[in-house]
């Protein structure tokens, strides 16, 4: 992550918003002045090494902090963890994650272990333990005498609406389970020495363990070369590998739902079942969160919502079906260029994860309608050999959409000759194979479907297997290329392309709002054509001369396109020069993410301001008699004056995570 | 004798070259060019005598009737001009504008510009001006506007219609790109792709749809930014003005589905859905062609293949549409189909015609995508590079921000020389 102004401002508001302002102060510092000692920080700050202390222990704790100790030295030096203080950002959405598809107890635990930092299983068990006993007691003292228990809720109501409900983790047992779940889905991880050491540290190490093992004599020729560098992955990703002792030895035992299984069998229903089977935790262990598979989660959920805007709720449910069983053993979105080295090549065959037709349909709700949110064209208007067309291998490059499209199918042209006349027969021919093939069920019911047809071809309803198969091809033959069909019944999805569309659909519809239509229309011109002179312009675009250039003066100072003047000859007139607009994405992406930076630091500052505003208000709150009841306590107008902060503050902080959907689609996914 | 032999032979000679000018008239259009041998060979001039020929064609020359130009690959050759054309320049007064005229002239269709007939004449500039005023008034040349150098005053001869080169093609009336006229015709483009590639259906809005099921599960967590941006009334422009129309139109047509879905009306609403993968009748430019042919819209300007294929691609780069290769077929087809206006185009053109819905584009397509950035105030500041915290404009002191957390309790004053750009 490239942390520019931009970013590091922001962090330092960030960690400013949530651990208060000595931790911010010193991060801004380690940000502004790269790694420094304790005696450098108290000369940047003038702060006492026993206040550094106490904020490097706060950032410490969140793992906002990078230390690296080299041996015999007298100070550590310290370093900022710019990527995790951005992550600060995304608390909210994550355990809105977690909510729904843990259920609320897991996002409770989550919670904690995002207020609290790194924490040992034993102090979280702790914790938790003296909250369930306090509810019970309560519980209990409202079973004994009703009038007063009541009295109290009714003080407490407010600020404590859970607790009606009692707690949300009710044992031990069931935390303890809770985080058995959330560490096989890689959401929770350990901490270990390593965590705390910089991604260039780590690297380091790992190249002079290397060295010193495997090529004491120096490395010589490109094998070697490359070796080393296998080598070095090898031992990054052993490093990596380490925060997952604990997932490790929980599959040893069986994962979560192979221990329901063999046990339960179809008694899955009673909760407390679960728990008992989960094995005991080591108390010792220090966990934290996953950013990294929560990112993954959270492309998910971006995707899905992609593909509801461009096709509808259905089918966008469907995709996120798809992807949440191909995602499952995705530990992250992007790989890194040094610790993946030489995975590639191992990984490239069998990179190809795919989820078949059956498995997403094992995974669907009952409730959800497929036959929804498409439309209906009777069976010879539909080329089945065209929609079903199997592409085994990712697109190799980014290409311009369209042209993708050209070249993709112009192989399948080929093989398309016969299609008007015998498609009936060719198409028997074809899903042949999917009937003997490994899905037996689907195989058939799509044999039935041939036969239904022959038998009545008007009156015929889609059974699901088949309307889900629908649904996927749709999707496998968008433009956006959501997902690629990469073998009879078997489906897969190239993120990265795909990710580039959406990357590019983010930058499109920013243009369209600031400068609008037109604005579009000439970006996209732009993009397909290449550079393009300035008097071509207006009769691709079929616009006014004046107005194209004014739209395009207005987008190059936005940043969206870009403007080279060719002279004609050396003396350079500039009105006989040609002067070619062209417009570079990746530059304008780049511009976009600064951008979106400066706007999430505006909003903080913003809320800063208006917190400025209201002081008197926001103290009054503070005190320990008017927490909890303002509205009772406080003056009619002072709690006007309160909810309305409150409702800035929520729109505030809506608009900063609405930024960061942004963020995270042009940097992290 | 001598002065009879002259009478005679001129005679003769006015035979000769009434016979040549028909034979030549025969033989081809005015573009053809004719060579010595050529002319020879229409077997008028007895005993191939170049001599002769060479005077028949001196005299035909002087009545304007023959051109002389010098070919590349024949060398001197001759086209013929009718006679109507020859007595305009014979009834003119004097050489100069005989000279202008013959160089508007050969200029033919794509017309020539002043300056130019001035340098190739090597002439006073104001010999040139009387001889244009001059050929003006009299109706023989006209002056036209080149859409290529719109400030460049172009002359045409007055029978001729300017080139396509020169008027733009279609889409330019009167040297001016007609907009109107464009963005008419892509609206009924657009609609015809949209009827012809989406499916019109409804959508159940009662409780078993994956509408209520799945999106609760599936949506962002963005329920707080909704109430933010619709609270703020000039963040989305388009939204409100929508929102007017809807309300216009439920009064006409009770099915009329709105952009903004009304989660609480449980009546189906009609929407277009995406066909199924493969379908084969997305439409082509050819049939579009056909269809904008069929319906006589463009009755005073013919568009051909080529013509629609711009027009559509336009539509393609605004991403309104996008092509489709099923099979061989290049088809088109709308895209997000599910957010598309269901209102045919008539009746929203009617109303239009009642002025309702003015500010609307007239190819509707769905409502652009959005992410937090235009959302928020600084999406769209005039100022935000210099927005900084302690500057002159500072987020602190953000006006912007103020109206859009509808904090408008500042004073009035201020208000409205920062109105938000629209």
């Amino acid at each position: 992550m490239l942390v520019t102004k931009p970013v590091a401002d922001l962090c330092a508001l960030l960690i400013d918003e949530l651990h208060g302002e000595l931790p911010s102060r010193i991060f801004a510092i380690l940000l502004s002045k790269g790694r420094s000692t304790l005696p450098q920080l108290v000369q940047y700050t003038s702060m006492t090494p026993r206040q550094l202390r106490h904020g490097l222990a706060v950032l410490q704790q969140h793992n906002l902090l990078f230390y690296h100790v080299d041996p015999g030295a007298e100070f550590a030096f310290y370093e900022a963890n710019a990527e995790h203080a951005y992550n600060l950002v995304r608390t909210g959405k994550i355990l809105e994650m977690i909510d729904s598809s843990f259920g609320a107890p897991a996002k409770d635990v989550m919670q904690n272990l995002l207020l609290s930092g790194q924490t040992r299983i034993s102090d979280l068990v702790a914790a938790y333990q003296e909250k369930i006993e306090q509810a019970n007691k309560e519980a209990a003292h409202v079973e004994d005498d009703d009038d007063f228990g009541a009295e109290k809720n009714g003080v407490n109501g407010d600020s404590h609406p859970g607790k009606k409900a009692g707690p949300l983790v009710k044992s031990t047992a069931h935390l303890n389970s809770i985080i058995c779940r959330l560490v096989e889905a890689e959401l929770i991880d350990v901490v270990h020495a390593k965590t705390f050491e910089s991604s260039q540290d780590i690297l380091k190490t790992v190249e002079k363990e290397v060295m010193d093992k495997y090529f004491p004599a120096g490395v010589k020729g490109n094998k070697a070369k490359v070796e080393v560098q296998e080598r070095i992955a090898e031992g990054l990703r052993k490093v990596r590998g380490e925060s997952k002792s604990l997932k490790r030895k929980l599959e040893q035992n069986g994962t979560a739902a192979k221990r329901r299984k063999l046990f339960a069998g179809a008694g899955m229903s009673n909760g407390s079942h679960d728990e008992d089977m989960d094995p005991a935790l080591d108390p010792r262990q220090v966990i934290r969160i996953n950013y990294e598979k929560c990112l993954v989660d959270l492309r998910n959920r971006r995707l899905v919502q992609f593909a509801t805007d461009i096709f509808g709720e259905t089918s966008a449910y469907v995709y996120g079906v798809l992807l949440k069983l191909l995602t499952k053993d995705i530990p992250r979105c992007r790989a890194d260029a040094a610790m993946d080295f030489g995975e590639d090549k191992e990984e490239s065959e069998k990179d190809t994860v795919s989820v078949t037709t059956d498995q997403i349909l094992d995974n669907l709700k009952t409730s959800v309608d497929l036959s929804l949110g498409i439309g209906k064209a009777e069976r010879r208007q539909v080329s089945s050999v065209a929609a079903e067309k199997i592409e085994l291998f990712p697109p190799k490059k980014k290409l311009l959409i369209e042209e993708a499209e050209v070249e993709g199918e112009a192989s399948a042209d080929e093989d398309e000759d016969n299609e008007s006349s015998d498609e009936s027969e060719y198409d028997s021919d074809y899903k042949a194979p999917t009937a003997n093939g490994t899905n037996g069920v689907n195989g058939t019911n799509g044999a039935k479907v041939k036969f239904d047809e022959s038998a009545a071809p008007k009156e015929r309803r889609l059974d699901r297997p088949t309307q889900l198969r629908q649904h996927l091809l749709m999707l496998a033959e968008s433009t956006q290329r959501f997902v690629r069909h990469c073998g009879p019944n078997e489906w897969t999805v190239d993120f990265v392309p795909l990710m580039n569309a959406l990357r590019e659909v983010e930058l499109d519809s920013v243009i369209e709002r600031t400068c609008g239509r037109q604005g579009l229309r000439l970006v996209r011109i732009l993009r397909a054509k290449g550079k393009l002179d300035e008097k071509a312009l207006p009769n691709v675009a079929l616009m006014r001369k004046p107005e194209l250039q004014q739209k395009m003066l207005e987008m190059q100072t936005a940043g969206f396109v870009h403007v080279q003047e060719v002279p004609r000859d050396l003396k350079a007139d500039v009105k006989k020069s040609f002067f070619l607009w062209f417009c570079d994405v990746d530059r304008s992406l780049s511009r976009l993410l600064d951008t979106s930076y400066t706007t999430m630091t505006h909003c903080i500052q913003v809320l800063e301001a208006l917190r400025q505003k209201e002081r008197d208000v926001l103290e009054t709150t503070k005190r320990s008699d008017v927490r909890g009841r303002e509205k009772d306590t406080m003056r009619k107008e002072y709690y006007e004056r309160y909810s309305r902060f409150l409702e800035c503050e929520r729109k505030l902080f809506a608009q900063v995570m609405r930024v960061d959907d942004l963020v995270s689609v042009l940097r992290d996914f | 004798m001598a002065s009879d032999g002259t009478a005679d032979d001129s005679v003769k000679l006015q035979i000769l070259k009434d016979a040549l000018y028909d034979e030549i008239k025969q033989h081809g259009s005015e573009t053809r060019l004719f060579t010595q041998k050529d002319l020879l060979d229409l077997n008028i001039i007895p005993n191939n005598n170049v001599l002769l020929l060479v005077r028949v064609v001196q005299g035909l020359t002087d009545d304007k009737l023959l051109v002389g130009t010098t070919n590349h690959h024949a060398g001197l050759a001759w086209r013929w001009r009718s006679r109507e054309e020859a007595k305009k320049y014979t009834s003119l007064p004097n050489d100069e504008t005989v000279m202008v005229y013959s160089i508007i002239d050969e200029a033919g269709a794509d017309g020539i510009w002043n300056r130019t007939i001035k340098n190739k004449l090597n002439m006073h500039e104001a010999v040139v001006k009387n001889c244009i005023k001059f050929l003006e008034t009299k109706g023989y040349i006209a002056s036209m506007k080149n859409v290529e150098h719109p400030n460049k005053k172009m002359y045409i001869k007055a029978t001729l219609r300017p080139s396509e080169r020169a008027t733009g093609g279609p889409w330019f009336t009167e040297g001016e790109l007609d907009t109107a006229f464009i963005s008419e015709l892509e609206g009924i483009v657009f609609e015809y792709i949209k009827t012809k590639s989406a499916y019109r259906g409804s959508h159940p809005h009662a409780g078993g749809g994956p509408a209520s099921s799945s999106t609760s599960a599936t949506k962002l967590p963005k329920k707080g930014t909704v109430t933010a941006a619709t609270a703020a009334p000039d963040t989305t422009t388009t939204t409100t003005a929508r929102g007017t129309k809807r309300s216009a139109t439920e009064l006409s047509t009770d099915d009329t589905s709105s952009p903004a879905p009304t989660r609480s009306s449980h009546k189906p609403r009609a929407v277009f859905m995406p066909m199924p993968a493969g379908y084969k009748h997305y439409p082509t430019v050819a049939e579009i062609a056909k269809f904008i042919h069929d319906t006589g819209i463009t009755n005073n300007t013919t568009l051909g293949e080529a013509d629609i294929q711009q027009l559509v691609d336009v539509l393609t780069y605004d991403g309104l549409i996008e092509s489709v290769r099923v099979g061989r077929r290049r088809g088109y087809r709308v895209t997000r189909a599910m957010k598309q206006d269901t209102v045919p185009f008539h009746k929203r053109q009617k109303e239009r015609e009642a002025g309702v819905g003015l500010d609307q584009p007239l190819v509707a397509g769905a409502e652009p995508l959005s992410n937090g950035l235009t959302e928020a105030p600084c999406g769209r500041c005039p100022v935000f590079e210099l927005c900084e915290e302690g500057g002159p404009v500072s987020p602190s002191n953000c006006v912007y921000f103020l109206k859009w957390l509808d904090l408008e309790d500042l004073p009035a004053a201020v208000a409205p020389n920062v109105a938000l750009p629209t």
